[in-house]
């Protein structure tokens, strides 16, 4: 063993070490001594667990719901483009693959992914809200509100793609003489297109549940009703509509997995209707049928965003935000300060919570939920038992993730009391169904080899798991965590809204009191949290990579 | 894979050649408009989302197709999910007349100075709060409410947050430190009743117009829950114009006013769900006091 690996198998080992700390440390700070229930908890419980198996199925909340659900996809659809363009624009500046490796190239691709590293940190809601003080409640307000941190995360990814891809094609172009400009066009895109577009039909599933959670804000669709019936209690039609978000993100999964299966086969060898084109067509519809039904929309002028009078209130906006001719702006009052910041450790306490939950639940349910015990081939045993497991919580993993962090929290208040412990069940529920896939596709593609050698020696499930499986996976699943962590500490602040406690309340209340100065003293808090953990799930990225690229051979 | 290049670029112009065009259609007519007829354009009344979404609409819908036939205005009712949104959008001139609880008709007319509350209903010169328990739960006075778990309505509401907000903190109670854990946000008067009469929250204060309606419409089990304190009167909800003799026309103001304080046993099926036989003047300065208690909570700086 060199010294170098010798380091590296430390710091994983700090690293693990320091990540259990982290979840324990956040399990103490919460108070658990009284009891944590709403009075009647378990009758509320019983209420809204009961209504999941009876939901409204009458014919006006169906056809509520469908056209509450095309609301949803309209809008989801058109934040989508806008992401494009900007992740087109700014992620292909960002690559630094336009201007080579120049001072000027340089700056600018720092300059560009700086860019979409701020427009992404900040959550879709919370753009939303800033939106409609600045430029009132148009539709626009919604569709920005998606596109923008849309953009953010898409341009990154496919500046990384970019960046990381094969050089040795674009050099043979270059050498024949090809601009950089036309390397992007012959050499690199056509290298990351299925990426980059499995990618992309990712984030669209994800742009649903965005576009379906600016009700907040007052944008009808699927959100919205749902919202309405829980103000209500009406928990039946909760349920229905919730299901409705549900067929949406399998139908689109499967649109997803069809395409990729599609393009994975030589062009030449592909059936004559095959999904590569349905996808084609069917893009280009739902991109026309988008516009058409926002610019439809009452009073969805698009340049009635610029008008004289909008511009005067977005200026007064943007200056009382900034605390001019304000007095005693709270980003100047050490009280509020001290407010803040301890809002700021609640935040953190929720995320790390809610990591921490994501993380063990994935663990305890995810060999069951990955095909490859499912069908018996990494364990050679068949036990009856296992298909139906399989599809138990693969379903389960499906129906958490299909509901927005949000709308969990909303439901989870009523049964807990409202306070960090709520928004950490919230966001770990809607975590464990994307973890739990991702970890789940891991173990799928693993080497099974190893492991039935375990099982052909007797070892038992635990013992599998901790000498076979967990060993084999650790790294990608760290990774996993790492970026799953970013994208829950970015959301505290969202179930904060529905009353979790955090940032995410107080920034509600402030705006609810036009106290402008305090939603920036927020925003600030919040924005160093996502850097802060943006950077050290990258640094933690690092160093489970390093080390499991020495532990290959 | 160069087809989906090319679809993709064919898809970015599409989405710029779409947007390009048809807004400059929409644009212009609508300018056209503005300068021939001015009052053409639809006068919008709105609501403090303080109830059930479905009987805000029946009701505001009711209002604004009276208030067309009586002034000749095109006026609709926008829905609102959110107080605060509502605020914001007067503050913008979007909605020109807004039926305001006492706070955020104060709110209001601090941003848009030239704003007036023109009329309310004669119970929102003596409006009351009440607090709200399950029977059996032992709480009998506001002191009680010490270590029991507590939901208010919005945070924007006045009935079901800022006066009994005061009111407990004149008890001596910190919301903030007294409760079982803490207080909740209900966001609604009716969502509040439910949360209690569920016993999901021990006790919880609320608007006393729409717990009296939920009593009349046996909406909640009085067997269940009772009221435990009943606070003082203060000055609540109002009608509140937003300058408009500008863009309507001199005297759309004293129209709008006229009309609403006309409202009689003609209009009953209207008044019946504001709960109340009719609609009286108040003025601005009636809401001082509603200033004061906000700005002693913080909640207005």
């Amino acid at each position: 063993m060199t010294l170098i690996s010798r380091i590296s198998l430390h710091r994983k080992l700090i690293l693990t070490i320091s990540l259990i700390c982290a979840f324990f440390w956040s399990v103490f700070s919460v108070s658990w001594d009284k009891d944590l229930f709403n009075s009647n908890g378990a009758n509320t419980t019983f209420l809204i667990l009961g209504s999941l198996f009876k939901p409204n199925l009458s014919p006006e909340i169906l056809i509520l719901g469908v056209k509450a659900t095309f609301i949803t996809l309209m809008y989801a659809s058109a934040g989508m483009l806008i992401a494009i363009v900007i992740a087109v624009i700014f992620g292909t500046l960002g690559s630094g693959v336009l201007f080579g490796n120049s001072v000027f190239g340089n700056a600018i691709a720092t300059i560009s992914r700086s860019f979409l590293g701020f427009i992404r940190a900040i959550h879709e809601l919370v753009w939303a809200f800033l939106f409609v003080s600045s430029i009132g409640l148009s539709p626009y307000a919604a569709v920005f509100a998606l596109g923008i941190p849309y953009g953010g995360i898409l341009g990154r990814i496919l500046a990384d793609i970019l960046a990381d891809a094969p050089k040795n094609s674009i050099l043979a172009l270059r050498t024949s003489g090809a601009s950089r400009l036309q390397t992007l066009f012959y050499g690199y895109l056509p290298m990351v297109s299925a990426n980059i577009i499995s990618y992309t039909m990712y984030r669209f599933e994800c742009a649903l549940r965005s576009s379906a959670i600016m009700s907040f804000i007052g944008i009808a669709g699927i959100g919205y009703q749902i919202q309405l019936s829980l103000s209500d209690l009406k928990f039946d039609e909760v349920w229905t509509f919730i299901f409705f978000l549900v067929a949406m993100a399998v139908l689109l999964d499967f649109w997803s997995i069809k395409l990729r299966e599609s393009m994975n086969i030589p062009k030449h060898e592909r059936k004559k209707m095959n999904w590569v084109q349905i996808s084609q067509v069917l893009a280009v519809f739902l991109a026309l049928t988008t516009w058409i039904y926002i610019i439809s929309l009452d009073d969805a002028s698009f340049f009635g965003i610029f008008t004289e009078n909008n511009l005067l209130f977005a200026k007064k906006f943007f200056s009382s935000m900034f605390g001019i001719g304000v007095e005693n702006p709270a980003f100047l009052d050490i009280e509020q300060w001290k407010n803040a910041i301890s809002l700021t450790i609640e935040t953190i306490i929720m995320g790390v919570l809610a990591i921490g939950f994501t993380a063990v639940a994935s663990l305890l349910t995810v060999l069951l939920a990955s095909k490859n015990v499912a069908t018996g081939q990494l364990t050679m045993g068949n036990s009856l038992l296992t298909k139906p497991f399989f599809y138990l919580i693969r379903g389960f993993y499906i129906f958490t993730r299909s509901v927005p962090e949000l709308v969990w929290a909303m439901l989870i208040v009523f049964i807990i009391k409202p306070g960090i412990i709520p928004g950490a069940i919230a966001l770990a529920l809607h975590n464990i169904g994307i973890l739990g896939k991702l970890w789940a596709e891991v173990i799928d593609e693993m080497d099974t080899r190893p492991i039935r050698n375990l099982q052909l020696n007797g070892a038992n499930y635990v013992q599998m798991l901790f000498y076979g499986v967990i060993p084999s996976v650790f790294p990608q699943f760290l990774s996993f965590l790492f970026y799953r962590a970013e994208v829950i500490i970015r959301t505290t602040i969202v179930v904060g809204l529905a009353g979790a406690g955090g940032l995410g309340q107080e920034f509600k209340m402030s705006m609810s009191f036009f106290d402008y100065t305090n939603v920036t003293l927020l925003l600030i808090c919040y924005i160093v949290i996502v850097f802060v953990t943006d950077f050290l799930s990258g640094l933690s990225r690092k160093i489970v990579k390093e080390n499991s690229a020495i532990a290959e051979p | 894979m160069k087809k989906f290049n090319l679809v993709f670029l064919a898809l970015l112009s599409i989405i710029l050649v779409v947007s390009g065009c048809s807004t400059k259609e929409e644009a212009k007519p609508k300018k056209e408009d503005k300068k021939v007829v001015v009052s053409d354009k639809p006068f919008k009344i709105g609501a403090i989302p303080d109830q059930s979404m479905a009987d805000i609409t029946r009701s505001m819908d009711d209002v604004a197709k009276y208030l067309s036939e009586e002034t000749g205005l095109k006026v609709e009712f926008v829905p609102s999910v959110d107080y605060a949104a509502l605020v914001t959008s007067f503050q913008r001139g979007e909605t020109q007349l807004a039926w305001f609880g006492g706070l955020t008709g104060v709110q209001a007319r601090n941003l848009v100075p030239e704003a007036e509350a023109i009329a309310q209903r004669p119970r929102d010169a003596e409006f009351k709060s009440v607090f709200i328990t399950s029977v059996n739960s032992g709480i009998n006075k506001l002191e009680d409410l010490k270590g029991n778990s507590f939901t208010f309505g919005s945070e924007s509401s006045t009935s079901g947050h800022l006066m009994p907000r005061y009111f407990i903190t004149e008890a001596g109670i910190d919301p903030l430190k007294d409760f079982d854990g803490k207080p909740n946000f209900s966001g609604s008067h009716d969502t509040t009743y439910k949360l209690v009469e569920a016993g999901t929250f021990k006790a919880g204060a609320l608007n006393i117009a729409v717990w009296e309606k939920a009593i009349a419409e046996k909406k909640v089990d009085t067997n269940k829950v009772k009221v435990f304190y009943t606070t003082p009167d203060y000055y609540d909800y109002n009608w509140t114009i937003n300058n408009v003799d500008e863009v309507y026309g001199e005297g759309t103001k004293e129209k709008i006013t006229k009309a609403l304080l006309n409202m009689d046993s003609d209009q009953k099926a209207i008044l019946d769900l504001f709960a109340t036989d009719k609609f009286v003047e108040t003025k601005n300065e009636n809401y001082t006091a509603i200033e004061e208690v906000a700005k002693s909570l913080n909640i207005i700086k």
